[in-house]
């Protein structure tokens, strides 16, 4: 059992920590601008089918990529001018954007592509995991950092970006007042819509990476309700590190490394039935951890 | 006798002898602004000199927070201008105010309270090295500004943990950070004991010393006879008396204020006492070693009122709703009507003779989104007549609203109306009526005249003193010290969790109850 | 949104929601154009294939389900409390009905009893899981119900693939339950007695709501919980009866669709018409009101039904309908109208 634990399942964690990584910055953000979303679910799903379709008409994965990403700012449009400036209802109009996304990407997928469940193609380009001189030659962490994608990469070095932009920068200062206190905020000068718009497009921006990051990086494909829960594990990883990114990450860690390790048991023979189960319950555990030991709300 | 308004003549910035020309720091002329169903402002004239103290008075509703509003840029006025030394200006945003000198410090704070002090008072104007923030230089400055006016804090303290005197002064070094010349505090006496009031007016008079300006908006007599120059009056939004200040009395502001003559009246005493009706034995809320609520030990009978005076924020709230039942407790017994209630949950303390009117009558004593009939019936929808058995009976709940609301005179159309749409002197009849109906041997009552005006005000504390007269035991906690002082038979005073006085009123006076408040001994 | 009179509700049904349908059926049309489809042809079809000839049975037959899956939202909505949690409790319901009929001894009419009983009780349990989560450790509902469907449905799927799988087709799916076991049909048509099962539930929750004390405490919370506790009603207590009754409501919903429609369990066949989420945009439309939701929910239904005779028409994929439904919940959701604050805490 203890096998399990090798460089490759280390390896495969990474890749699959990444676009629940990217949709928890994205959650992040707009949590300390104080737009609660849930919609990284449905523009993680959109973003994936973009990457692949941008990818397959262009010809190229990087192209798919700048798709995915245009792509995720539009449909994030939707909740920052439904939530932000409307004042509807964030929730809401998350799961409309998660249901819109859902029903847009199957039915894009019969009419572009003429298929129903699963779009592959050997001439599908996808991301090229890329060989890090230096420290691919590290034994342990060498095969486990290096040959990941470029996205891969990025999710990770924003963990200090974000940090640094939020704890050390004016925007970040005002952000964070933006999402604790609006009304303060606005009394000072800084414009709270602005701010929480450009929190939701950024988001947007963000979750159209992981989007790209799962369908054309671990694997070279679109199938039907792809992001399976991924934008949701996202929320609950906002949630536990309470919106700090030293937080965030590390509960993104875990639950990638959940689902890396079901992925595992599901080569070692165990249905799939039972280890696709294994993020979200170890999610709930962690969840019911961590509320507890945290005394006030 | 009233002042004209204009014109140069020896103001009180003379100061040190010097005679200077007193000009107009800022004028709002003909400001008019309507919403729908109401003009709050009329044609409001206000100016303030250069230098002085100026006092903006009315009752609540008469128009001070929009008029303030508009000067801060937060709306525009509908008709009217405003001219800042010399010049008229026209405010898009608060930015904009604040670029012309304006520094407002709001009756709720508009702070952050999860930031830190330093955070809190260069949010938008912070130094910068490169992209980022000079930490350094904005601690620095914040330190020197705080020591230069005597507002002393610590700029790395965050502001929640703050207490609300200290907090204040954060709000004024916003301000001050921001250089502004013209200094607008909004009730800022409404939090601090009556040492912090002495505190905030040294300050005071310390920024005009300065060659700043200050506008003082409250309902406070005492402290505009004490430390304002002159005085504006608003009514019903309209200015309704310009005065100085030293040439004025209590009688003549609240003429004007109020439109009549309204006499102090003495306290009635109550007519005769009986049994015990609420009785709280060492009652503790929090563990460690600061709880929220230390020991707590009093008792109130039929036919007394016993009020809890207080700044808030000393445990009131939470003695409170450890009696009702909102919040559990770590020690202590609490008997209602003889009954020991200690271990059962609000609806039977209810059941054993217990009304609450709370604190705050929109998040917790109504749901402003459900009608007069939905509101009037909570409490009394589990039994005859509103309810047989398990089912409803709809019409019985109209009869039932229709009746409160007329024995209570609140304002409203029908009962299928929302509450939210009623002011707050018509909700708070709303949840009164109701609380009173149950007709419970105690009734509790939580700053039951916050907010509203004059005539809801004299109406909450007839109902009041009725109650006791029909020999119930009535608990009133208020930071009012003048409703305290006219409503009560016996006075408790609590200052950090711990009730550090009992006193019958006639005992009571408000230099000592200001004392005991602060925490003097 | 007060729900006194009932001049209320239907003052509600009149103004916001019909614009925005307007709205989003002008953006489905431009959709269409876009893909190169005539919009005119395409909802013409749309209407048809809901409401002409057999096209209203089958509409009516796919109502009852989806205004069950709408209940199960509304219900604990009303008091603002979130069931996200709907396809698991469908399918555990439906999974546990299942094995209880087959395995039950006795004639068939106490097969059938038990069999509903027992899906009702599988759904309600699980929900009521969710809001134990939450009143005792303050998980929030929100996340909880919704984390819960993924262990539900893969338990469900490989119980169905494995164990109890029956060996004589290719397909992941239970035995198929005995027909005395059944829910019967309702004569002359091809609709299943679940259709009257579920319009009864959906009366009893609309009674419930207007005429109990209940009812009104439940709709009390949903407008301010923290009065309906001052009030005397116990909150945590309430919370979990009424994720019960959603979930109850779901595994009935489950139960009735492997007992009178399926006869057997079929991996996914339960969660793919999507019933719970279409259920949810209505609940959501309509602020957890029964009466409103319920009528909503037909609206999508017919909808829906009219997706497939579109596509059987014109080759359109269904989905299309989906497309327009969210649509339409997006544009609503924007309007401050709608702004009934999802409750986080107990």
């Amino acid at each position: 059992m203890l096998g399990i634990f090798d460089i490759l399942l280390f390896h495969a964690t990474i890749q699959a920590v990444t676009p629940i990584l990217l949709a928890a910055w994205a959650g992040l953000i707009c949590q300390r601008a104080g737009v609660f979303t849930i919609a990284q679910e449905g523009l993680m799903l959109g973003a994936a089918f973009s990457a692949v379709a941008g990818s397959w008409f262009i010809g190229d994965a990087f192209a798919g990529v700048a798709v995915a990403v245009v792509v995720g700012v539009v449909l994030s449009a939707i909740l920052a001018a439904g939530g932000v400036w409307f004042k509807g209802d964030t929730i809401v109009i998350g799961i409309g954007i998660n249901l819109l996304a859902d029903g847009l990407t199957i039915f894009l997928l019969r009419q572009l592509f003429d298929i129903q469940g699963v779009f592959q193609d050997p001439r599908l380009q996808g991301l090229t995991p890329l060989r890090i001189p230096g420290i691919a030659d590290i034994p342990v962490i060498g095969p486990i950092v290096s040959g990941q994608t470029w996205i891969t990469y990025l999710a990770w070095v924003l963990v200090v970006v974000i940090s640094v932009f939020l704890f050390r920068t004016s925007w970040g200062l005002r952000l964070r007042g933006v999402g604790e206190q609006p009304e303060a905020a606005e009394t000072l000068g800084v414009s709270v819509r602005r701010y929480r718009t450009a929190a939701v497009l950024a988001s947007g921006a963000l979750c159209g990476l992981a989007g790209a990051q799962l369908s054309l990086g671990s694997v070279t494909l679109f199938s039907e309700g792809m992001s399976a829960g991924r934008g949701w594990i996202a929320v609950v990883a906002v949630m536990l590190g309470q919106a700090h990114p030293a937080g965030v990450l590390g509960a993104s860690v875990l639950f990638g490394l959940a689902d890396a390790i079901g992925l595992r048991m599901q080569g070692l023979g165990l249905p799939n039935q039972l280890t696709d189960a294994a993020p979200y319950v170890v999610t709930l555990i962690a969840l019911a951890l961590a509320v507890r030991r945290r005394k006030t709300a | 006798m009233t002042d004209s308004g204009a014109g140069p003549s020896i103001g009180p910035a003379a100061g040190l002898g010097a005679v200077h020309r007193v000009t107009n720091e800022f004028e709002m002329l003909g400001i008019v602004k309507r919403f729908p169903g109401v003009v709050a402002n009329d044609g409001i004239d206000l100016t303030v000199r250069t230098g002085e103290i100026h006092a903006l008075m009315g009752e609540n509703g008469a128009g001070k927070t929009t008029l303030m509003s508009i000067l801060y840029g937060l709306m525009p006025p509908d008709a009217g201008e405003i001219i800042v030394r010399g010049a008229q200006v026209r405010f898009a945003s608060p930015i904009d105010a604040i670029g012309h000198g304006l520094g407002m410090v709001h009756q709720s704070f508009k702070l952050f309270n999860m930031l830190t002090v330093w955070e809190n008072v260069v949010f938008r104007a912070e130094p910068r090295r490169g992209a980022f923030i000079d930490r350094a230089a904005a601690r620095r400055r914040v330190g020197a500004l705080s020591e230069r006016y005597g507002l002393a804090v610590d700029p790395n303290a965050i502001v929640g943990e703050l207490p609300v005197g200290v907090r204040q002064r954060v709000e004024i070094l916003k301000a001050l950070y921001r250089d502004a010349r013209i200094l607008v505090l909004d009730e800022p006496t409404a939090v601090l004991t009556p040492q912090e009031c002495k505190g905030l007016f040294a300050v005071m008079r310390n920024l005009v010393a300065d060659h700043r300006t200050i506008l003082f908006v409250t309902h406070k007599l005492r402290e505009v006879m004490d430390v304002t120059d002159r005085v504006t009056v608003l009514r019903d939004g309209r200015v309704a008396g310009r005065l100085i200040t030293r040439d004025t009395s209590a009688e003549e502001i609240t003429r004007a204020m109020t439109g009549r003559n309204v006499f102090f009246e003495p306290r009635k005493a109550s007519t005769g006492l009986g049994e015990p009706m609420l009785e709280v034995e060492a009652l503790t809320v929090g563990d460690g070693e600061k709880p929220l609520v230390a020991a707590a030990q009093f008792a109130v009978r039929g036919g007394e009122i016993v009020g809890i005076a207080g700044v808030a924020g000393n445990g009131q709230s939470e003695l409170v709703e450890a009696i009702v039942g909102l919040r559990p407790h770590d020690d202590g017994r609490i008997r209602v009507a003889g009954h020991d209630v200690t271990a059962e949950p609000l609806r039977l303390r209810r059941r054993a003779g217990l009304s609450y009117i709370p604190e705050d009558r929109a998040a917790t004593g109504t749901a402003l989104a459900a009608s007069a009939a939905d509101n009037l019936a909570m409490g009394f929808h589990r039994g005859a007549p509103l309810a047989r058995g398990s089912l409803l009976d709809r019409s019985a709940m109209r009869t039932h609203a229709r009746n409160l609301i007329k024995r209570f005179a609140v304002k409203i159309p029908d009962e299928v109306t929302q509450v939210g749409t009623l002011s707050g002197g018509n909700l708070q009849k709303v949840v009164a009526a109701r609380e009173l109906a149950h007709e419970a041997q105690v009734v509790i009552a939580e700053q039951p005249t916050r907010g509203l005006d004059v005539g809801a005000t004299e109406f909450i504390h007839r109902t009041l003193l009725a109650q006791r007269d029909d020999g119930r035991a009535v608990l009133l906690v208020s930071s009012e010290l003048s409703e305290i002082m006219s409503l009560c038979d016996r006075i408790l005073v609590m200052y950090e969790g711990r009730i550090v006085a009992d006193l019958a009123a006639n005992d009571a006076d408000e230099a000592k109850l200001g004392l005991l408040m602060a925490g003097a001994t | 949104m007060t729900v006194a009179a009932p001049r209320r509700w239907f003052q509600w049904v009149l103004s916001p929601v019909p614009l925005s349908i307007v709205v989003g059926l002008v953006l489905g049309a431009i959709t269409m154009a876009v893909t190169g489809n005539d919009p005119v042809e395409v909802y013409t079809e749309i209407v048809r294939g809901a409401l002409v000839g057999p096209n209203l049975i089958y509409t009516i037959g796919w109502s009852a389900p989806l205004v069950g899956m709408t209940m199960a939202v509304a219900l604990p909505l009303r008091g603002g409390l979130v069931n996200l949690g709907g396809d698991g409790q469908l399918v555990l319901g439906g999974l546990v009905s299942v094995i209880v009929a087959l395995n039950m001894p006795g004639p068939g009419i106490v097969k059938l009893i038990a069999a509903l009983i027992a899906g009702i009780m599988a759904g309600g349990l699980y929900a009521m899981l969710a809001a134990w989560g939450e009143v005792r450790w303050r998980v929030p509902m929100l996340i909880s119900t919704l984390l819960l469907n993924y262990p539900a449905k893969n338990f469900a799927s490989y119980l169905v693939n494995f164990p109890m799988r029956d060996p004589a087709n290719g397909m992941p799916e239970s035995h198929m339950v005995e027909v005395g076991a059944r829910l019967p049909g309702i004569p002359g048509t091809p609709l299943s007695s679940s259709v009257l099962l579920m319009v009864i539930a959906v009366v009893a929750i609309i009674l419930f709501d207007r005429r109990t004390v209940a009812g009104y405490e439940l709709r009390m919370r949903g407008l301010n919980a923290r009065f309906a506790g001052y009030g005397g009603v116990n909150l945590d207590r309430q919370a979990l009866l009424i994720m019960f009754s959603g979930g109850a409501m779901a595994g009935l919903v489950g139960a009735s669709i492997v007992l009178g429609e399926q006869f057997r369990f079929t991996d996914y066949a339960l969660v793919s018409p999507n019933y719970t989420w279409t259920g949810l945009m209505a609940a959501l439309l309509a602020n957890g009101e029964p009466l409103s939701a319920a009528i909503a929910a037909v609206f999508f239904a017919a909808l829906q039904i009219g997706g497939f005779g579109m596509e059987r028409a014109t080759s359109i994929p269904r989905e299309l309908t989906s497309v327009l439904q969210a649509i339409i919940i997006l544009l609503l959701a924007s309007r401050a109208g709608l702004r009934r604050r999802l409750r986080l805490g107990v």
